[in-house]
């Protein structure tokens, strides 16, 4: 993770969404205020949140906060499903956060990811929960 | 703009917003204006323990000699939060384009709740609002803006835009832009953009469906600018939500009256 002692990198970019994430929609301002809890609770600098863009499979903005990432000290996004769906791209996020030596961090679940012994557990949430979304839901 | 039904005053309003996405016109009541501005410039004053200011549009334009980069987003949000507290303010904000709104978007409206402000000091990097169109971050493409200077906006001071004809062709291109992003998008179009000239007592109404946003303020002075939406009450929604985001406003009797209306019942077979 980035020093905080660093004058060239500062804060966390919020990243919220404008689709619904796992079917459920959450207002903006709800995921603001999420992500500024978490912030406020880790003693992370809060910068102000990307929105993604409403069409399907669009990650415009979370190329965005990537490309910023030299000048940051790490993302906090509302949550781990925000991340694109194909595991391909969702690795390369993984590896541009760990080479940019930032970090990225979900609010909703509290889970961080700093380096590459990370990508192991946060990516078994993301599979599981896409296996659960096809599993029978009753009894 | 459809048939004869229109007034010849709506129809050429109209015809010119269809034509540049966006009419710039005097705000319908300057008194409503110099309230709003008095009053942020009072909040401003405050909130950095100053004297309220003489000549409020100085104050405001001089802001950058008060206020730090680091320091602005909150000091920001406490204008956001200070004006919006004022019980008067929403509707004095309507009042300021309430025909031009009647004519480009309707008579029975919903108003966002919360006006937005922006606050953008000469050289500061930190507070672009790259290109993009509001619908895209989950605004319903029937809503339009109404933007409202605190002071003079002119070339990067104020907000760029991309008028139809450029904006079709560039929306078309946006995928091929899922990597390089806006930034790179935003020069491939920049000789087509607009920067929108709005001095204070006049306000912008534009349609965010167009891409828009702004640069580095490489003027002198500070931009303070409002920005608010409006839609038509019975308009789709998107992610924007009734309630949430927007409130009716001028719901008119008729629509009371059939929201109200309950067909007489106890028949049977």
């Amino acid at each position: 993770m980035a020093s905080r002692s660093d004058p060239a990198r500062s804060g966390y970019r919020g990243y919220i969404g404008s689709r619904p994430v796992l079917g459920n929609r959450t207002p903006q301002a709800v995921q603001n205020l999420v992500i500024r809890d978490y912030c406020q609770r880790n003693g992370l600098p809060y910068l102000l949140a990307a929105a993604e863009y409403t069409m399907p499979a669009c990650y415009m903005m979370l190329n965005e906060v990537l490309a910023e990432l030299p000048r940051l000290e790490g993302v906090v996004c509302y949550t781990l499903f925000m991340m694109p769906e194909a595991t391909e791209r969702r690795h390369e996020v993984y590896r541009r956060v760990i080479e940019a030596r930032a970090s990225l961090h979900t609010a909703l679940e509290g889970q961080v990811l700093r380096s590459a012994d990370d990508v192991g557990r946060i990516e078994d949430i993301w599979l599981v929960q896409r296996a659960l979304a096809r599993a029978p839901k009753t009894l | 703009m459809t048939g004869g039904f229109l007034s010849n005053e709506d129809r050429m309003l109209g015809d010119a917003f269809l034509k540049d996405g966006y009419v710039i016109r005097a705000v319908e009541d300057r008194a409503a204006l110099d309230r709003i501005q008095a009053r942020v410039a009072e909040l401003a004053a405050s909130q950095l323990g100053l004297d309220p200011p003489n000549d409020p549009k100085a104050f405001l334009d001089g802001i950058h000699t008060h206020v730090a980069p680091d320091k602005l987003n909150a000091f920001r949000l406490a204008m956001i939060a200070g004006i919006n507290g004022e019980t008067w303010f929403r509707r004095a904000y309507y009042g300021l384009a309430e025909k031009a709104l009647a004519s480009l978007v309707g008579n029975e409206l919903a108003m966002q709740r919360r006006a937005n402000l922006s606050i953008q000091l000469p050289g500061d990097e930190s507070s672009l609002l790259p290109a993009h169109t509001d619908t895209w971050s989950g605004d319903s493409p029937f809503e339009a803006v109404v933007w409202l200077p605190l002071v003079d906006c002119r070339a990067t001071k104020s907000m760029f835009i991309l008028p139809p004809a450029a904006n079709a062709k560039a929306a078309a291109k946006l995928a091929d832009y899922g990597t390089s992003g806006v930034e790179a998008l935003y020069r491939d179009f920049e000789s087509e953009t607009r920067f929108l000239s709005v001095d204070y007592g006049q306000f912008l109404l534009f349609d965010q469906n167009l891409i828009h946003g702004n640069r580095v303020n490489a003027e002198k002075t500070t931009r303070w600018t409002f920005n608010c939406r409006f839609k038509g009450l019975f308009t789709p929604y998107a992610d924007k939500r009734l309630g949430e985001f927007f409130e009716p406003i001028t719901m008119r009797p008729t629509t009371r009256l059939g929201l109200a209306y309950k067909l007489p019942d106890g028949f049977e077979e």
